[in-house]
């Protein structure tokens, strides 16, 4: 509780600067936009012809402290026009900024002609990656369906997991290591489809922040990257209903004030209608078939008075996969985030969220003499307190505390009578997650910035179960039953938080930053691909806590006044209590999960580089990564280093897109990388009277390289007052590449006595059509 | 839980999506081979048999290659020794020796300064009550399927291996289950094959088709070997983790040595 004292004794030197700095005074306000009355988040508040300057938070919140003057002040966002206000400042003063469209002021065809950095040359935040929603529908997309963990897939650092799979891997972490918030809220599996679509639905979605690096110690709970989603707050000025139409699925959102400019309201829903085709089957076999999914984003803010605001927001999803009434598979999201902003004063803003997570899975089998279902879980219940002090022009503190527990139900098998399954469970899982942190941004002088802090977390496995002990091979030796409410393990972690930036010039900047983040939930899964029953496990007695340290060095370039802008990193992260399977690991069925586990270390190291152009009718980015990502496990390899699944040498990708006139305007994105590390037999022999394969070791082969170009065209289509609409073309995969998705190994079908390696592709060209409208 | 969720579900995708295939030619290192040891004991007479070969190149020919002159011995809990005899090429027989439930059997091989051994004990037997075909809608058509029926008894820790014969042709798939979900019930199992294709190495079952099964009570061991061999080395791209199942058999062998009892019965299919 050393951290405690610490931050005690901060604030108490801060109460004593913020006596002392009296003759100082405060500007603070809100950024929302004008159109919309959405609140911006990471506007730039800049003031003219000083070094000052601050971001609004994710509440469009802002507030910096300076002594009385006369200022100007500029403000900018991207995709907007900039305000500029001249304050005299002789007392505290708020103020309400209002950005307008560029599009409304700019009568020419021009858009985003203004440039406008999406990255800040002297924040000390490294490692992050931002896209607009802009940006991310102008991104041709499978089916036509704009996504947005596959967006932030063409830039440096995060590849993907490949072709039907919407899991990602950032600076060498596994799919699992990435925390992927929706308005605060876990999301546990982020895929519909079995990973060929995200659950976000771009269209309620306000902002997307990808931290690769130096993660703000408000962020915990994984290793490689925080993928911090912001819904939509809903328009506070009129009721919009925007809509689509696409090839598979279609979206409604309806939007407006509840007070205007004030409060406001959003109702976001998808559905795909694929299953509709397979109504229209004649064979009655495919018409009892299911494949669907849905989801619903609703939102709702409400201003309780000047300083405090409500939010509350939620999400649902669902998932239903069926073989007529043989087999089937049906799974899902459920958030909610309840959120209350109170603004003490004009320094002081809070922020308090209570927030419900669950992810479920449910399969049911009908099939022979074999009729179960088997459910299984994770739901989170989770506090969250956040204080932001502005607390002058040279620090900007956030501290807080987080409390989780986690009710993890691995598998209950239920049967009804006559079945030839017995009903069983796994036991259930039960943790609390406590972190408090504390940060500063500190301006120590005109070209150094610097974010110091850390975050301590103490994970608690409480019972009631039964732990294990093990011996070598991983059987259990010793069974240790604990109580309710008993705790059997608090691993208690402190992560330090450290990033400096050093101003070169005003267009060029170097930062430096180091990072500790650790994870206690751990994903299992025996598959290749993203699948729902893919099992989350917390950490136990056996599984310790996975932690990883990172290094990151980057130079900053914005080129000819800001069009262009540079961005190169490198990075290496030493990884310690990485997990990998034991040979013949049977995960599914095993209250002893541990007994198929192994346990290791790993590295990963690279190098990104990012060019981005920002203005003018062609704007886009290339990004390149060299990387290399190695496990060590004791038992796979003897014990040597070995490539992990995830490790891709290169990766490539380019997204363009071009504003021809008004009415068109085009995009193609091209993706290129080396193919993950794999298992591919060394050889062969017959037993049980078929050929099977034999291994030399894991990960020793490279799958098919990959690559591929997707070229899109948005037509608008003829503005009416009220109405307006526009056409989506796509081409995905347009020379048609067979990439593999799977490489099987198998006796030949023409040939009985030879075995063959089969590649399966997924998609071939795939063309698509969407409609959109808003009124 | 015999039944493939996620071979299902990707089926299933592969399907709707219209995936392609395509065989294709991997650069695959050549390895040392290694002994392949697959010996079995059972109830009935005759059947005790051990088969050694080596592991191939993976596009040098499936033909059975046999080891020959290897030293195989087989010997009961009791001390005594039996010596199998090279009936063939690679193939060693003793067409007297029974083995009795209950009871276990170390093999014993020595082969040039090289020696193996595996222990394997009979388990009590749980009668093959049943084998009945029935159709099941498949993606398209209905397929049909063999269906097994027996008692599982009460208390964990029975395992079982099915051997389908289509026609005297072996289908070549693993049937291994075990009671962790049907301790103590009635059970029907469905010998379901995943691919479909009517090949060579998965055969659909027609009209008019003799078909046999044979019901093996395994100890865990045997049954680890088989449920691993079936989750990590059949060539599957679904397994997360490809590598050699996990063996009874020591001293550097692949392979697998099963005291087990054996019954068989036929059906012809309606």
């Amino acid at each position: 509780m050393r951290l405690t004292k610490l931050i005690v004794c901060i604030l108490f030197v801060m109460n004593g600067l913020v006596s002392k700095a009296q003759d100082k005074f405060t500007i603070s306000g809100t950024v929302t936009s004008q159109k919309t009355g959405e609140t911006l988040i990471g506007a730039s508040i800049r003031i003219v012809n000083t070094s000052f300057g601050t971001v609004s938070n994710e509440y469009g919140f802002f507030s910096i402290t300076l002594i009385p003057g006369t200022y100007t002040i500029e403000v900018t966002s991207v995709g907007l026009a900039p305000s500029v206000e001249v304050v005299t400042l002789d007392k505290n003063t708020k103020l309400k900024i209002q950005l307008g469209d560029v599009s409304a002021q700019m009568s020419e065809v021009v858009v985003q002609s203004t440039p406008k950095s999406s990255r800040s040359i002297s924040s000390p935040q490294m490692g992050v990656e931002k896209l607009t929603m802009n940006e991310i529908k102008a991104i041709p997309a499978l089916f036509g369906e704009r996504d947005i963990l596959k967006a932030i897939q063409l830039l440096p650092g995060i590849q993907s997991a490949g072709d039907g799979n919407s899991g990602f891997y950032v600076r060498g972490g596994a799919a699992d290591q990435n925390l992927i918030l929706l308005d605060e809220a876990p999301v546990y599996n982020a895929s519909h489809l079995l990973g060929f679509f995200s659950t976000f639905n771009p269209n309620a979605v306000k902002d997307i922040t990808v931290y690769k690096a130096g993660m703000p110690a408000q962020y915990g709970g994984r290793l490689s990257s925080v993928v911090d989603v912001t819904m939509n707050n809903g328009n506070n000025q009129d009721y919009i209903v925007s809509g689509g139409v696409g090839l598979i699925s279609a979206n409604l959102n309806v939007e407006g004030p509840i007070q205007k400019s004030k409060s406001s309201f959003l109702v976001s829903g998808r559905r795909t209608y694929a299953d509709v085709f397979l109504k229209l089957s004649n064979d009655s076999s495919i018409k009892d078939d299911k494949l669907y999914f849905y989801d619903l984003n609703a939102k709702m803010n409400y201003e309780l008075g000047k300083n405090d605001k409500l939010y509350l927001s939620g999400y649902f999803g669902r998932d239903d996969l069926g073989f007529g009434s043989e087999f089937g598979l049906n799974w899902g999201n459920t958030t909610a985030t309840l959120r209350w902003n109170h603004i003490f004063n004009d320094k002081l803003f809070s922020n308090t969220s209570l927030i419900y997570s669950d992810y479920d899975d449910k399969i049911s089998i009908n099939s022979g003499g074999v009729n179960a279902r088997i459910f299984s879980s994770i739901q989170d219940w989770n506090l969250k307190e956040e204080l932001q002090l502005f607390l002058n022009n040279k620090n900007n503190i956030r501290f807080g505390f987080n409390t989780i527990y986690h009710t993890m139900v691995p598998g209950n098998v239920s049967s009804p009578a006559g079945s030839s399954i017995n009903n069983s469970s796994l036991q259930d899982r039960y943790s609390w997650e406590n972190a408090i942190y504390a940060s500063d941004t500190w301006k120590a002088s005109e070209k150094i910035n610097v974010t110091y802090g850390a975050r301590l977390t103490a994970f608690s496995i409480v019972g009631p179960g039964d732990f294990y002990n093990l011996d070598s091979a991983g059987n259990v030796t010793d069974t240790m039953h604990y109580r309710a409410g008993q705790f059997v393990k608090t691993y208690l972690n402190l992560e330090p938080r450290l990033a400096i930036s050093y101003v070169l010039n005003p267009t060029t900047s170097i930062k430096a930053s180091y990072v500790r983040n650790v994870q206690n939930l751990h994903l299992i899964s025996n598959s290749t691909a993203a699948l729902p029953t893919d099992k989350w496990v917390a950490s136990t007695n056996i599984i310790k806590p996975e932690i990883c340290d990172q290094v990151s060095l980057g130079y900053y370039k914005n080129l000819d006044s800001d069009k262009y802008e540079l961005t190169l990193e490198t990075y290496y992260k030493s990884l310690q209590n990485q997990i990998d399977y034991r040979d013949g690991a049977n995960v599914y069925n095993n209250n002893a999960i541990e007994s198929q586990l192994l346990f290791g270390i790993g590295r990963a190291y690279g190098l990104e580089m990012l060019f981005k152009k920002q203005a003018g009718k062609v704007t886009g980015w290339v990004s390149y990564t060299l990387s290399k990502t190695e496990l060590k496990i004791d038992g796979i390899n003897n014990n040597q280093w070995y490539n992990a699944t995830q490790d891709h040498t290169h990766n490539f990708a380019i997204a363009i897109s071009y504003q021809r006139n008004k009415k068109w305007s085009f995009s193609a994105n091209f993706v290129y990388y080396t193919g993950g590390a794999v298992t591919y037999p060394s050889g062969k022999y017959i037993v049980g009277g078929q050929p099977v394969f034999y291994y030399t070791g894991r990960n020793q082969y490279r799958f098919p390289d990959y690559n591929r170009l997707d070229l899109g065209a948005t037509l608008q289509l003829k503005q009416h007052k009220k109405y307006s609409s526009e056409l989506n073309f796509s081409l995905y995969n347009a020379y048609g590449r067979a990439n593999a998705y799977s490489i099987d190994f198998q006796q030949s079908t023409s040939n009985p006595e030879q075995t063959e390696a089969v590649q399966t592709s997924l998609f071939k060209i795939i063309p698509s059509i969407s409609y959109n409208f808003k009124f | 839980m015999k039944y493939s969720i996620k071979i299902c579900s990707l089926f299933f995708l592969a399907c709707m999506l219209n995936a392609c295939t395509k065989v294709i030619v991997l650069k695959l290192n050549n390895a040392s081979p290694l002994y392949v040891i697959e010996g079995t004991i059972t109830d009935s007479l005759g059947t005790a048999q051990v088969l050694i070969s080596q592991t191939k190149d993976f596009y040098a020919s499936n033909t059975f290659v046999g080891v020959p002159g290897a030293v195989v011995t087989i010997t009961n809990d009791s001390g005594v020794v039996t010596n199998l005899t090279a009936t063939d090429s690679g193939v060693y027989t003793a067409p007297l020796l029974i083995g009795q439930q209950n009871h276990s059997y170390t093999l014993n091989v020595a082969i040039g300064t090289q020696t193996f051994k595996a222990i394997s004990t009979m388990p009590v037997k749980v009668p093959f009550d049943s084998l009945f075909i029935t159709s099941t809608p498949g993606f398209g058509s209905a397929v049909k399927v063999a269906n097994v029926q027996y008692n599982d008894p009460p208390g964990k820790g029975n395992s079982y291996f099915f051997v389908e014969y289509i026609n005297g042709r072996h289908q070549q798939a693993l049937f291994e289950e075990n009671d962790d979900y049907t301790d103590g019930n009635k059970v029907i199992s469905q010998l379901t094959v995943f691919g479909g294709n009517d090949s060579i190495s998965t055969q659909k079952i027609k009209t008019g088709d003799i078909v046999k099964v044979d019901m093996q009570c395994i100890d865990k061991n045997v049954y680890e070997y088989w449920f691993s061999l079936d989750q990590s080395s059949t060539g599957s791209s679904q397994s997360a983790a490809p590598a050699n199942p996990v063996t009874n058999m020591q001293g550097g062998a692949l392979g697998y040595f099963s005291a087990n009892t054996l019954q068989s019965r036929s059906i012809v299919s309606p």
